[in-house]
């Protein structure tokens, strides 16, 4: 007589499904939150204010015919990494500096000092320094 | 009378009791980065505190009285304090700012024969802030989120040898991009 193959459920291996889903699941959440750490601790928008605020302050302290270099090299790697030029991370209009080192993000401070305010990124062999250069002009 | 261990479901309610712990601690850090990453930075102390020297340096001109403000002990009224003093105090169009001005100033001019009498005042801005500026109150939770002023008092000589005292004080706003909302 021929035996019959009998499949028996495998209890075991039911519990270790449900191990394998739960820990996946927390695999998943943690990942997520460490993804939401890094992209809040890259610095893009604490960097975007403490930039725009203390380029402000220099404007308003200083006085007509200066040059002021400030470094920003920490701006750099971020606006790099976020594909923005670094020309194009701090624009002046009028007695408002605005910093922007995110496709979208940005963040502008005006300063008091009625001086016209010009800056651009310092270049040492046609290479970004990381510096740049604010020159204060007489309005 | 007698249990029996359903181990399987004891199971089932451990991993939703620890998975519910792994939620609540993961809001509980997002909650505090979220925290500490949004909270600008203050910087109307220093602000209040330049624009203070700024006018301070405008009215005396190494020692002696602007010969724009003064002359002959004579005080002029049309003395254009922002113009002079190449202060300008447009701000950015954000927060409904550019309806409602961000600074103000206000400066007195006394002769040291008598303080108590002002031979000039002069102010600029939104002189609604100053009120909060003589709260001292630092424990009031709402503290942070009034004006901030700095006063500052300098003594100049004018043309004909008198000394003057000038008191100016000035208010920085901004509230909105220095205070956490």
């Amino acid at each position: 007589m021929k035996k019959k193959r009998v499949f028996k459920k495998n209890k075991k291996a039911e519990i270790l499904i449900g191990n394998v889903i739960f820990i996946l699941l927390n695999v998943l959440f943690l990942f997520v939150l460490i993804l939401f750490l890094l992209k809040q601790g890259d610095g893009t928008i604490v960097l975007e204010q403490l930039y725009a605020k203390q380029i402000s302050l220099l404007a308003d302290s200083a006085n007509p015919e200066m040059l002021i270099k400030i470094d920003m090299e920490r701006g750099m790697e971020v606006a790099e990494k976020n594909g923005i030029d670094f020309r194009e991370v701090v624009k002046i209009t009028g007695n408002v500096v605005e910093v922007k080192l995110g496709e979208n993000s940005g963040y502008s401070y005006s300063f008091f000092n009625d001086v016209r305010l010009n800056a651009y990124p310092d270049e040492l062999n046609n290479e970004y320094n990381g510096l740049y250069v604010l020159t204060v002009v007489r309005n | 009378m007698f249990f029996i261990k359903n181990k399987k479901g004891a199971d089932k309610m451990l991993s939703m009791y620890w998975f519910a712990i792994i939620i609540i601690v993961s809001v509980g850090v997002v909650a505090m980065v979220y925290i500490f990453y949004t909270a600008p930075y203050e910087v109307r102390d220093a602000e209040s505190e330049v624009l203070s020297n700024q006018f301070a340096n405008c009215f005396s001109r190494g020692g002696l009285v602007n010969p724009m403000l003064a002359s002959v002990g004579e005080f002029n009224s049309g003395f254009d304090l922002l113009g002079e003093c190449e202060v300008n105090f447009v701000v950015e169009n954000e927060y409904g700012w550019s309806q409602r001005e961000q600074f103000f100033v206000e400066t007195e001019f006394y002769s040291v024969d008598d303080l108590n009498n002002p031979k000039l005042v002069l102010s600029e801005g939104n002189l609604d802030w100053k009120p909060s500026c003589f709260i001292k109150d630092k424990k009031d939770e709402d503290y942070d989120r009034l004006v901030k002023c700095n006063e500052e008092r300098i003594y100049v000589l004018g043309e004909d040898g008198e000394q003057y005292l000038i008191k100016i004080l000035v208010g920085v706003g901004k509230i909105d991009k220095n205070v956490r909302q």
